[in-house]
């Protein structure tokens, strides 16, 4: 389990490694290396460039101001995770990052890196497209900006062109009236979800005034749930759930079928997933604002 | 019973304190928990290259062609062996003469029968060139599909594919079996019913990988494996390569576990030395992880099709049980038919239950070949029977408890004989049920009361009673060797002993226990004891450790050199003290005439004397102060009678498990929220390793029961699983706090009343589980007849249950 020969360049800015990556069709941007370095060790990468943008300048900046957070290209989620500031602005990230992975995993592994990875059963991507994150782009065309929710085409397929990398991903504060939870069910703790669902739930007098919801883990790519996010307007808490039950299980229509659960089970899981976790959100305190 | 073994520590020696019974801290775990211990990933030599094999893509398939130039020309690459350049190395041994035999050369040549079959070996100067060339072994290799078997019933299907042109069949062992009492039993009974229960395909999964590090110098091989069993090693090397047996020295250096896994001789084995010798230099391969999940043996897989015969008061009549082991390809030494037959004898658990008809059968099939792991078949049969009586008691509405209770063993049956024959000589199988039954119930009640505000969750319980083979013949599953072990022990001049056993260290503590054995049987200090295992050149020649058999070989084998050492020793101090030898006895490390503290012998003194200044010695003793003892424990025999019974282990150790999951009705999360075990292995020689082997045991039973699997493509055959993603196993955040108590009915007939606990903790907890999910969605009508039992299985087990409306 050794990776094929490859060569290995730290570029200090991000000019240089725009350059570097342009040298090479199968050049690979190491950011973490979380999920391509044991894809490597596997063979299923094998890049024979490896462009480490550890020590890019400013890639390591996470700025919170009053309209989010910024966080660049190297900072990792365990970073995210300690911060208060962070927590204050967005606090569905770190409610979400409890679910990424273990410690240790996410002591390499960067935001930036888990939405370029765009493993289908990855939670951030999902919570970026719930939380209406913008993604900031650099490549030989230069800059350009995209919405989260437009990136994820697939399994490990985004919109990322040919020698084009994340500098940044933006993910806006929470409105006083929106609550932002991720809930997943995983055999084990810190497993890739079998079922996922992020969401950002606006409540007004006690009852949801709007709704964004994605599933992961159930298909190809995180993706919204359009009939839930219907059905859930003016759910309050002693609705009985059906509805939104059975457009969260219709929303489930491409699940898969694995080793770990079938299609079917995926379907009910996320039904079952979106009512707990409204309700959950609905009597959550959320941003310090009150339901 | 053998002439001169020894059931007890030689009475000269008056303790003050014995060690036997303590919990000694492990004196392994410091370089362990430091990172200071030497696997064969630690070690080094010079000029040594690295090996990586070529393996199979395929499931099944002819090999036409490998073209090795194209690796060979890769700078770096040494050389690069097929199957054809070991002609001269033999098959490997068939000595099972009653099952079907499987010709397995060492690398697989012209066909392979599973994917992960190694069918080239390349060697590069390190394992990254190493791989790179077996890339292009690969991609060079030129194969002719073959129609693939799945599973069990593909396998069997009349016009199946056939694994082996020249057999009948795909069977490699088929039993059939009749018993005219449970034929009546069917007519006479109330009522019957037929089901299939399925255990999942699992590997042991230990720690560390296997590894093979071999040298060759002056015709001397030395070889380092990660095995259990260092002389079985030894003496397949040679059997098959011709090499004499003692220019091999087979050494076994630390061992991150085996769980059985690394009892077999692999091709690995056999071809790293073959390597070595070819280039004269040193060769070693590290198995990685995806090597080991698809060329390690695996386990379980098992299929029980069951007629049930009982009557409307809850008595079961009688159970007529076809055991079925998808034994995978069946290319592996020993190989895995053994198994099955042990499921089929320890299917009663530990009740009174003769009228059982089993029949035994291994298929062959295009997937890993399977084989020894932590239980051996015990869970299996286990999960078969608990399943039996939870479903009638269901059905005529008897209690759980209440029905174990009529069926289960108690103290005045003893010695209880099985139906296939294992004798069981003593044990606390029913009070250990009812202490089981007693702190479950409280936990049951906690566990109730925690969810009693949500309506999605439900909470049950589920419990399993059973009997334990230890120290078992090996003549059933080799067909040449028996069971049992010897042990060598000498005094030297300091006065501190040195002890060689034939069994072997993987991590569970053989190097500790073994030093209070002999401190007690000498009356030393376990300090004052080296522990030697795992090398054929310094230990005696002994059949490594499984089946849960170090704890009764090493005692009696121990205690009989132990014992000829004292009576020479005696003599020796009586000499030195000028008093008659039956005087003499040994308090605290030093010999002294009874009655009297003074003059003492100290035991460097006698030593002394036999090894250094001989002169002192009583005029025409030989010198020297070293002595051996092979037991062979009494009661186990190797073959079976005429009616197919046989006692095929040397005592049989008890345990009742009991534990309580919640169950959310929505998405089939299953908790397991509490785990009882009840546990009696007969005298205990450490309590806290027996803990720690009960602890482990009870987490790899629930990797069993709710997460490891094995799964392939049911059309080629192909594994669905490459690495940890897939192959799910339970973490510390999935394994439950549990309790553990114990009981101590020590065995009349082994020596020191030991009996072996390695294994019980794993037997256990798929049958309960299954059991406590029945009871938690009991108004549901959910069974759970396969394991593992996960969420998605569990909604599936709801759907079917609840479907057209019906809860039953």
């Amino acid at each position: 389990m050794k990776p094929a020969p490859f060569d290995y360049y730290r570029p200090a800015t991000v000019e240089d490694a725009l350059a570097a990556l342009g040298t090479s069709e199968t050049a690979k941007v190491l950011a973490g290396g979380q999920s391509l370095i044991p894809a490597m060790n596997f063979r299923l990468s094998q890049p024979d460039l490896l462009v480490d943008i550890g020590g890019v300048e400013g890639f390591d900046r996470m700025e919170v101001g009053p309209s989010g957070v910024m966080i660049g290209a190297s900072v990792t989620q365990s970073r995210v995770m300690a911060s208060d500031e962070v927590a204050n602005a967005v606090p569905g990230l770190r409610r979400a990052l409890h679910h990424v992975a273990h410690l240790q995993i996410r002591n390499r592994g960067t935001i930036c890196g888990s939405i370029a990875h765009a493993d289908p059963a990855a939670e951030l991507p999902a919570l970026a497209i719930a939380c209406g994150a913008t993604l900031f782009l650099q490549g030989p065309a230069g800059e350009r900006t995209v919405d989260a929710g437009d990136f994820f085409l697939g399994p490990f397929w985004t919109d990322l062109g040919e020698g084009e990398i994340i500098t940044g991903v933006h993910f806006p504060s929470e409105p006083a009236d929106t609550v932002t939870f991720l809930d997943e069910l995983a055999w084990r703790s810190g497993d890739f979800a079998i079922t996922g669902l992020a969401g950002a739930l606006a409540t007004r007098g006690g009852s949801v005034s709007g709704a964004r919801m994605v599933s992961f883990g159930v298909s190809g790519a995180p993706g919204r749930m359009t009939g839930a996010e219907q059905a859930v307007l003016g759910f309050s808490a002693g609705d009985d759930g059906s509805a939104v039950y059975g457009a969260a299980y219709e929303d489930g229509a491409d699940a898969v079928d694995d080793v770990h659960a079938t299609a079917e089970y995926r379907r009910e899981a996320l039904g079952a997933l979106a009512v707990r976790s409204v309700r959950a959100a609905l009597s959550t305190n959320g941003n310090g604002t009150g339901v | 019973m053998t002439l001169d073994s020894p059931t007890r520590i030689n009475p000269m020696i008056r303790h003050r304190a014995s060690h036997i019974g303590r919990a000694v801290p492990r004196r392994e775990d410091r370089s362990s928990l430091l990172g200071r211990q030497r696997y064969i990933a630690d070690l080094k030599l010079p000029g040594m290259l690295e090996v990586a094999f070529v393996r199979s893509p395929e499931a099944h398939a002819r090999i036409v062609s490998i073209d090795t130039a194209p690796a060979l020309a890769l700078p770096g690459v040494h050389a690069v062996f097929t199957g054809a350049d070991l002609a001269d190395v033999g098959l490997f041994p068939h000595k099972i003469l009653y099952i079907q035999p499987v010709s397995q050369p060492a690398l697989a040549v012209d066909r392979v029968r599973f994917v992960g079959s190694a069918y080239a070996a390349v060697v590069a100067t390190d394992r990254y060139v190493a791989e790179d060339a077996a890339t292009l072994v690969a991609a060079h290799t030129e194969f002719e599909p073959l129609p693939a078997v799945a599973d069990l019933d593909q396998a069997l299907a009349a016009d199946a594919p056939r694994l082996y042109d020249d057999w009948p069949d795909n069977y490699l062992v088929n039993f059939p079996a009749e018993k005219p009492e449970v034929t009546q039993a069917f007519e006479e009974a109330d009522h019957t019913f037929s089901d299939t229960y399925v255990s999942q395909r699992q590997t042991g999964l230990p720690l560390e990988c296997r590894g093979v590090l071999a040298d060759v110098h002056d015709g001397y091989f030395t070889v380092w494996s990660s095995t259990q069993s260092p002389h079985i090693v030894r003496t397949t090397i040679a059997e098959m390569t011709g090499i004499p047996e003692p220019k091999i020295r087979v050494i076994a250096p630390a061992m991150g576990g085996g769980f059985g896994t690394k009892t077999h001789i692999y091709p690995e084995d056999v071809v790293v030395p073959w390597i070595a010798g070819k280039l004269g230099r040193p060769a070693r391969w590290l198995e990685d992880r995806f090597e080991n999940l698809v060329s390690a043996v695996h386990a379980r897989d098992q299929r029980h099709d069951v007629d049930v015969a009982y009557d409307d008061d809850g008595t079961i009549r009688a159970i007529r049980c076809k055991a079925y082991c998808d034994v995978g390809s069946g290319e592996i030494f020993m190989p895995g038919t053994a198994t099955v037959f042990v499921t089929g004898g320890v299917l009663t658990g530990a009740y009174d239950f003769p009228n059982m008809e089993v029949h035994h059968f291994c298929v062959v099939t295009n997937k890993t070949p399977s084989g020894a792991y932590r239980g051996f078949g015990s869970p299996e049969g286990l999960f078969v029977m608990e399943r039996i009586i939870d479903r009638v008691a269901r059905l005529t509405g008897t209690d759980r408890v209440e029905i174990r209770r009529r069926m289960i063993l108690q103290e005045d049956q003893m010695p209880y004989v099985m139906h296939g024959g294992g004798r069981v000589d003593s044990g606390s199988h029913s009070k250990g049920f009812e202490r089981a039954v007693e702190i479950i119930g409280e936990s049951l009640e906690r566990v109730r009361a925690r969810y009693a505000d949500d309506l999605d969750v439900r909470v049950g319980v589920g419990f399993t009673n059973y009997v334990e083979p230890t120290a078992p013949t090996y003549h059933l599953t080799t067909g040449f060797w028996a069971g049992g072990d010897s042990a060598t022990i000498r005094v030297d001049p300091d006065g501190s002993a040195r002890v060689g056993l034939g069994t072997t260290a993987l991590g569970q503590g053989t190097e500790t226990t073994a030093a209070q054995l002999v401190a007690d049987s000498l009356g030393l200090d376990p300090d004052d004891v080296t522990v030697i295992m795992g090398d054929t050149d310094r230990a005696p020649y002994g059949l490594g450790a499984w089946g849960s058999r170090s704890a009764i070989v090493m005692s009696g084998s121990i205690l009989m050199a132990a014992d000829r050492l004292i009576t020479k020793a005696r003599n020796i101090a009586a000499h030195l003290l000028e008093a008659a030898a039956e005087d003499v006895v040994l308090s605290d490390g030093n010999f002294h005439v009874s009655g009297s503290d003074a003059p003492t012998v100290s035991w460097s003194q006698v030593a002394t004397s036999a090894w250094v200044r001989t002169l002192d010695l009583p005029s025409g003793m030989e010198p020297g102060l070293e002595m051996s003892g092979y037991f062979n424990p009494p009661e186990l025999e190797h073959l079976p009678d005429m009616s197919g019974k046989v006692n095929a282990a040397a005592s049989w150790s008890n345990g009742a498990h009991a534990g309580v999951v919640s169950v959310r009705v929505s998405t089939g999360e299953v908790k397991l929220e509490d785990y009882v075990v009840v546990h009696d292995c007969g005298t205990m020689i450490n309590p806290m390793i027996i803990d720690g082997q009960v602890h482990g045991g009870v987490a790899q039973g629930i990797a069993g029961a709710m997460y490891e699997h094995f799964q392939y493509d049911s059309e080629t055959a192909r594994p669905l699983f490459a690495s940890f993603m897939e192959y799910l196993y339970p973490t510390c955040s999935e394994v439950p706090a549990m309790t553990v108590e114990h009981f101590e009915t020590p065995s009349p007939e082994q020596p020191l009343g030991v009996k072996g606990c390695g294994e019980g903790g794993t037997i256990g907890p798929a049958a309960v589980v299954a059991g406590a999910v029945d009871d938690a969605l009991a108004d549901l009508g959910v069974e759970i007849k396969a394991t593992p039992v996960t969420p998605s299985a569990i909604r599936e087990a709801i759907r079917e249950a609840t479907a057209g409306g019906g809860e039953r």
